[in-house]
């Protein structure tokens, strides 16, 4: 580095070659894709080229770098995560696009019976206890011991999987 | 892989010489030193409040600003070290103004148990939060320009500690300038909004001094 650092390009070039292979297993180990792995290697590289002043080489190199790559992959986790969050759907908005009333049904329940009982046991019961029985979602979600929004979105679901069976 | 190479390859040809930047304590020294200059000029205009030699002998005056300088000095300090990614490799160093500020509360709380019977409210309150705030800015102006010339990993804890030692420059010019001995005053409207400015240090720091 502190040849580097006098503008010796070749030492240079050796530095960051041994970074990447120093820092590769570090990021690899913490991040699931080895395309992400490299876009983040990238970033480092460039951050490293950037604050390569505030590095004299009287101190270790190694706890410099990996204090920029540290600092490098958690700002590429909170992005990652925070661009996650943007397009995640809100359980409020969700519960608000289901119908008010997801016991109403058009056709009758004996009429598609085979086809519920096809469906994953939950949704099966949930959907029997609705439509066979005559529950509301607030009560069968007591009966069961689940939230009624997640009786409601289990049943949404399964009117979806049912309505795909139907129209094949 | 490839990516990488080109990358490496781009970035030494880059590569020019560089000047390391300056130990941290002779940054922090740096920065005293213009702190010491503003605050001597600026108690030259204002004046130092009347008979400050034998308030200085008041043990609880005296203690209240050593420990504000020494919270001055730590946090120059602490700021400057914050400025390297690595923290220069000092990182007990780097959190010092932790025990600082803990010893600068324990002096305020002892000094309050000392201001016995309490003396007069001044007539005046936000102003000097107000005046503070004034002075501390070009302290604080002249220490984010200068962290932003380095490469901080810490920046929200960079921009509080820096915006801290730059308030710290405009307490102490209050205290010895301005003519009161109302502990309750000088706690709520001196050092209390140190709190506030700490916590917009964070942010300022967020905004500043990202790279």
């Amino acid at each position: 580095m502190r040849q580097s650092l006098a503008g010796d390009q070749r030492a240079y070039v050796e530095l960051l070659q041994a970074t990447t292979r120093l820092l590769r297993p570090f990021l690899s180990k913490r991040l699931s894709f080895s395309s992400e792995v490299d876009d983040v290697l990238q970033e480092i590289l460039i951050s490293i080229h950037k604050a390569r002043h505030t590095y004299d080489g009287q101190r270790p190199y190694k706890p410099w770098a990996f204090a920029i790559a540290s600092f490098r992959l958690q700002d590429h986790l909170r992005m990652l995560y925070a661009d996650q969050l943007r397009h995640a759907t809100d359980f409020d908005e969700l519960e608000e696009s289901l119908h008010e009333d997801v016991t109403e049904s058009a056709i009758s329940y004996e009429s598609i019976s085979k086809e519920v009982e096809k469906l994953p046991e939950k949704q099966a019961t949930i959907l029997r206890l609705m439509h066979q029985d005559g529950f509301t979602a607030k009560e069968v979600a007591e009966k069961i011991g689940m939230k009624e929004s997640a009786v409601k979105v289990a049943a949404h679901r399964a009117y979806k999987v049912l309505k795909e069976r139907l129209e094949r | 892989m490839t990516n990488i190479n080109d990358l490496v390859a781009n970035l030494a040809q880059e590569a020019s010489a560089v000047k390391p930047a300056p130990h941290p304590f002779l940054l922090s020294l740096q920065w005293m030193g213009a702190a010491a200059i503003y605050l001597a000029v600026s108690l030259a205009f204002s004046g130092l409040r009347p008979q400050i030699v034998e308030h200085l002998q008041n043990v609880w005056f005296a203690a209240e600003i050593a420990t504000l300088l020494t919270l001055f000095i730590v946090t120059s300090l602490s700021a400057a070290l914050l400025a390297f990614p690595d923290l220069h490799q000092k990182r007990r160093l780097a959190f010092a103004p932790i025990a600082s500020f803990a010893l600068f509360l324990l002096v305020m709380i002892f000094a309050w148990g000392a201001d016995s019977p309490p003396a007069p409210l001044p007539v005046h309150s936000f102003e000097c939060t107000l005046s503070i705030t004034l002075m501390t800015l070009l302290p604080a102006v002249w220490t984010f320009y200068s962290l932003r010339q380095y490469a901080s990993t810490h920046y929200h804890l960079a921009g509080c500690v820096a915006s801290l030692s730059a308030f710290s420059v405009g307490a102490l010019w209050m205290r010895l300038h301005e003519a009161n001995d109302s502990i309750a005053h000088v706690v709520e409207w001196h050092y209390l909004p140190m709190l506030g400015i700490g916590l917009l240090g964070l942010w300022l720091g967020k905004v500043f001094l990202k790279w």
